[in-house]
């Protein structure tokens, strides 16, 4: 789209207002970080409102926002689906992940990979996956910064990658983990009420009878929408492993993506980093609905009205959706809403990526360095990752949610498999999860290579035996369905033909999941290891049946 | 292991795992039971006819069937699972980790 070549007066008025109060927060929270542990963990201090509060407005980035909205105009039901397993996903942290990695005591992600299978060089590489999931994930994150500054002052969205960019680098460089989670708070609140009014207004004005509660109130425009719209309800005819890959990819991707499990390291205790998923999960999935609606009411809008508008320009629907049938106040509110879901993630993200550096790579390469120093070069490390992620951003990708879903995919092969082993089986070992992290990490980056960033269709990269069946719409997410099973297989496989990790890391595991003694026979038994195999050998082999049923 | 140590051992463990296989159905893959059991519960053949011939839109025709406050049942169900439905399940499962942490630290 072109820009708008003027300046959007009142939204710009209410962001800068969101700005100035996540700024003020950012100082105001400065005061409460005295060393490490207060900047990356907050203290491990932070409540279960507090962080329920704060690990939704992660969740809900701007991919969520005006992503998911486009990608429900692309794919429709699957999007649906898609946003569907993200919301559920959370309780499949909770349970697999999250008050055991509170119990573990570590900073990060790369730590606690590191520490629970006793190898450094695991640091290293599980610091690399992070940094590529991350920028992934951020570069989603800063489009949807320009297409926000598009709508606020009429420039080109490469300046507002630029430049609101650096001004979420600046505010998280300042305040460290008590700042992001107060803001997150804060934006939390915001974003709720920027998005649920807005859209109620627009349900309104189409005509729907429940526009008062968005996620349930459009039941009535269905017959209309499905005379339009016949398909929009009904699951594309696509093989059912993409809504497995789906599946995978989230529920995996969301304990591999290091911000989300960050947040865990700093609740108090493992109760409260249970309790506070279920308020998140409650209210992400309330936002989530609402988007739903959003995507329903941009199509209904388009195909009832006969409005055009092409697919390059679905990531600016939805600010083109209030533009026409809600006005510019509640256009304004959605904007800055919009600003506070960028500042919320892109907080989080560069957070993980400054502390991956800095705790995990620098302080293992120079452990005799003193933790000010460490403080001080996290600063700076935040600061020049902001800049570099920019400078990576300034080639965005199509649409902000592909790239979104590529980082989940690969954290879920990279990341989140010798997480959850790690947790639930004693025998897994540091050579078995090298094996799993590495080749698993890489067929989802080389996915990423060859179709997010070449371009190619699937069908057509060169990958042994699966090629062919990455057919169909959004055929590509089924290399996830391939990434996440080898990772499992091979971490299982290479760890059963390995000596058994020392006892003292196998101890881990029963204080993790809070045994005061240790018994050798807990989480250690063949169920689980020949389970996962079992479903990771049905998982690709089921890709390649039915392949006549369904459209190419 | 105690008899007491091995039955809480054997809660948390079976609990998750139910918890999680319901999660998953009802948050993850719920829809692909959607695609495979579509002509069973639905009425849906898919035929070349039905299918809308360009990009993306490879898909089945609608037609009337079972709805809830006006959505088709299966999207009904979809949103709602995936939504409250985990809440829940997330909420009764921390009910019984909170009670299972009680005995762990007694």
């Amino acid at each position: 789209m072109e820009p708008r070549g003027e300046i959007f007066v009142l939204g710009l008025v209410l962001s800068i207002i969101v700005l100035l109060i996540s700024v003020f927060i950012s100082i105001w929270a400065r005061r409460f970080t005295r060393n490490l542990g207060d900047y990356y963990v907050a203290g491990r201090s932070i409540g279960a409102l507090n962080n329920g509060l704060a690990m939704v407005s992660l969740a809900l980035s701007l991919t969520t926002f005006i992503g998911l909205t486009a990608l429900i105009l692309k794919g429709v039901y699957i999007a649906i689906a898609l946003y569907a397993s993200f919301t559920a996903a959370f309780i499949g942290l909770m349970l697999l992940a999250a008050p055991y990695l509170r119990r573990h005591k570590s900073f990060t992600t790369m730590a606690f990979i590191s520490e629970r299978y006793g190898s450094k060089t695991l640091r290293f590489i599980s610091v690399f996956i992070m940094l590529i999931v991350s920028v992934l994930y951020l570069g989603g994150n800063l489009k949807g910064v320009g297409i926000v500054f598009f709508f606020l002052l009429g420039v080109p969205e490469i300046v507002g990658i630029v430049v609101g960019g650096l001004v979420v680098t600046l505010y998280v460089t300042l305040g460290g983990m008590y700042g992001v989670t107060y803001n997150q708070t804060f934006q939390t609140i915001v974003l709720i009420f920027c998005l649920m009014f807005p859209v109620a207004v627009v349900l309104k004005a189409l005509g729907a009878a429940g526009w008062f509660f968005p996620p349930l109130g459009y039941g009535n425009l269905v017959p209309l929408m499905n005379e339009a719209v016949p398909h929009f309800f009904w699951p594309m005819l696509v093989h059912p492993i993409v809504y497995i890959a789906i599946f995978l990819g989230s529920f995996f991707g969301i304990i591999g993506l290091p911000h989300f499990v960050m947040r865990y390291f700093t609740v108090r205790d493992a109760r409260e980093a249970r309790w506070s998923t279920v308020i998140c999960v409650f209210l992400v999935g309330l936002v989530n609905t609402t988007v739903y609606a959003t995507g329903f009411a941009a199509m209904y809008y388009m195909r009832t009205q006969g409005i055009d508008i092409p697919e390059a320009a679905y990531d600016y629907m939805v600010f083109i959706l209030l533009d026409a049938l809600s006005g510019q106040g509640w256009l304004a509110i959605a904007v800055a809403g919009s600003v506070a879901a960028a500042l919320s993630t892109i907080a989080g993200l560069l957070l993980i990526m400054g502390a991956g550096l800095i705790h995990d790579l620098y302080s293992e390469l120079k452990p005799e360095v003193d933790d000010e120093k460490k403080l001080k070069l996290s600063y700076a490390a935040m600061f020049v990752v902001g800049v570099l992620v920019i400078l990576f951003s300034l080639n965005p990708p199509k649409f902000i949610l592909e790239a979104i879903m590529w980082s989940f995919g690969i954290a879920a092969a990279g990341l989140g498999v010798p997480i959850v082993l790690g947790i639930w089986w004693k025998r897994t070992n540091k050579y078995g999860v090298g094996a799993g992290m590495v080749v698993g990490a890489l067929i989802g980056l080389y996915g990423w290579i060859m179709v997010g960033y070449l371009g190619m269709d699937p069908v057509t990269i060169p990958f042994p035996i699966f090629a062919k069946y990455f057919y169909g719409p959004l055929g590509w997410i089924k290399i996830t369905a391939v990434a996440v099973p080898v990772s499992f297989i091979l971490t299982v496989v290479v760890s059963w033909l390995t000596p058994p990790p020392p006892l003292e890391l196998q101890k881990q595991v029963d204080v993790m999941h809070g045994w005061q003694d240790y018994d050798q026979k807990r989480y250690n038994g063949k169920g689980l290891p020949i389970t996962v195999i079992v479903l990771s050998v049905l998982i690709m082999w089921f890709m390649t049946t039915l392949y006549d049923v369904f459209p190419k | 292991m105690s008899d007491e140590s091995r039955k809480s051992y054997k809660l948390e463990v079976w609990v998750t795992a139910i918890c999680f296989i319901i999660v998953a159905i009802t948050g993850g893959f719920f829809s692909s039971f959607v695609v495979i059991l579509n002509e069973r519960f639905f009425d849906k053949v898919p035929t070349p006819e039905q299918l809308v011939q360009h990009y993306g839109e490879s898909m089945f025709v609608a037609k009337e069937g079972l709805t809830v406050l006006g959505f088709p049942l299966h999207y009904f169900l979809l949103i709602m699972l995936s939504w409250i439905g985990v809440t829940i399940v997330g909420a009764i499962w921390c009910i019984v980790m909170d009670r299972l942490e009680e005995k762990q630290r007694a």
